[in-house]
């Protein structure tokens, strides 16, 4: 691990909040090009080191975080206690995780039903978040997924997300939803 | 978050449990899959019936209603098409007609997420990541700034000139004393013999204010013509005595 990779690997054990490439850059008194290589390099040196900790990924923002297979032991510590999430809540969130960023009504056009309750609910318990508004009529709001989506559902990044189903069936579907309202 | 009641489907025979189908797409999925029908080939119209005999009588999202019903229009409309004798009707122009490839492709979107939806469920709180909490504190942020021993020494030394607080007398609330209260005292002690003698009514008296307000009480008695008041002598005894009423 070079200098440049344990100043971050500090920096990150410190911060109180998930930097973003910008500010670490910044931090690190190199180019933007330089700092996310070397972000790069302590992930996967986190990763492949077998260590407790992993530089979780969401969006352009980095934070320092548990290993996911450690979670379950942790969570006697750090317990949180949560109730599961609602077949309805899954159905919505996993279009808003699968698709983002994206509005109320791609999420309804998918499931069929009105989903202003569950998508209030998920911005509650912040596991989405508004993060801007779709230049199209009315302006609506468009939703991404959040850290704590990341956290909660033991994932390093949103590459970390279960494929979708890969049957044939599945793959016209997929083209069908990639090819909608795009 | 809507719970998932389970509803009793009354059907001759025997008792079916079923989950109350939010929306119209999940119910058509579970119709298609409980009769092991390829998603891909069934024509949609073969589920009609089912379809809309399960909106007939078993309780759907009253909430989404409008959707439940809009979906059988599609199906009742798709099943009379196929019901009709001769060739193939041409295909639909109009983009509010039912098309059948439409809503099987919109199902199988449905199902891609229903399936990522359950995948998704499955890893809920299963392996959760923990990052560090925000130290939660209210005091507004000190500036850093560094500061000698000596200042902290100083500090002591000036805390060592303080002298320790004097500790507060106990506080002292004036007793009110009415004119009126010493009337009643004044009665009391007429009440026995009818006379008695202010001196001694005076001596009962805690304070010199308390003795002046007896005072000026008796003053009020002779003044109401309830009372008489003699002394024979200047400075003796003052004798108090209850005038009977004229009536």
């Amino acid at each position: 691990m070079n200098e440049l990779e344990a100043f971050y690997e500090a920096l990150f054990f410190i911060a109180e909040k998930p930097l973003s490439s910008a500010e670490v850059a910044e931090l690190g008194g190199v180019p933007l090009m330089q700092a996310e290589a070397a972000l790069d390099a302590l992930r996967t040196e986190l990763e492949e080191g077998g260590r407790g900790l992993r530089l979780q990924r969401n969006g352009d923002a980095w934070q320092l975080a548990t290993a996911p297979d450690l979670g379950a032991r942790l969570a006697t510590y750090a317990a949180r206690e949560e109730a599961r999430l609602t077949p309805a809540a899954l159905e919505a969130l996993a279009v808003i995780a699968y698709r983002q960023p994206c509005t109320r009504g791609d999420v309804e056009r998918v499931r069929g039903v009105d989903s202003d309750y569950v998508i209030r609910s998920l911005l509650h318990r912040r596991l989405v978040a508004e993060v801007g508004r779709r230049d199209t009529p009315g302006r609506p709001a468009i939703f991404a997924t959040t850290f704590t989506f990341l956290e909660r559902f033991g994932l390093t990044s949103l590459e970390d997300l279960p494929p979708l189903s890969s049957s044939a069936a599945a793959v016209a579907a997929r083209t069908a939803i990639e090819a909608h309202g795009r | 978050m809507p719970l998932e009641p389970i509803a009793i489907v009354p059907e001759p025979g025997f008792r079916l449990q079923l989950p109350v189908f939010e929306g119209p797409l999940q119910l058509l999925l579970h119709l298609i899959e409980s009769r092991q029908l390829d998603i891909l080939t069934v024509p949609l119209a073969e589920v009609a019936d089912a379809y809309v005999a399960h909106l007939a009588t078993a309780p759907v999202d009253a909430g989404n209603l409008s959707e439940f019903v809009s979906i059988a229009a599609q199906l009742i409309l798709l099943k009379s098409r196929l019901l009709l004798p001769g060739e193939s009707p041409p295909a639909p122009t109009d983009p509010d007609e039912p098309d059948e490839e439409e809503l099987r492709r919109r199902l199988i979107e449905y199902r891609v997420l229903r399936d990522a939806a359950a995948a998704l469920g499955e890893r809920d709180l299963a392996a959760p990541i923990h990052r560090r909490e925000p130290r939660e504190s209210d005091l507004p942020e000190v500036p850093v700034q560094t500061l000698s021993a000596q200042l902290l020494a100083a500090a002591l030394d000036r805390l060592g000139a303080i002298p320790e607080p004097v500790a507060a007398p106990p506080e002292i609330v004036a007793r009110e004393i009415t004119i009126a209260e010493q009337i009643e005292v004044l009665h009391a002690a007429l009440s026995g013999r009818g006379r008695v003698l202010l001196q001694t009514v005076l001596e009962k008296c805690r304070t010199r204010t308390e003795a002046a307000v007896t005072f000026l009480a008796a003053l009020e008695l002779v003044r109401r013509r309830q009372v008489s008041a003699e002394q024979g002598t200047l400075f003796g005894p003052i004798t108090l005595t209850v005038l009977r009423d004229p009536a």
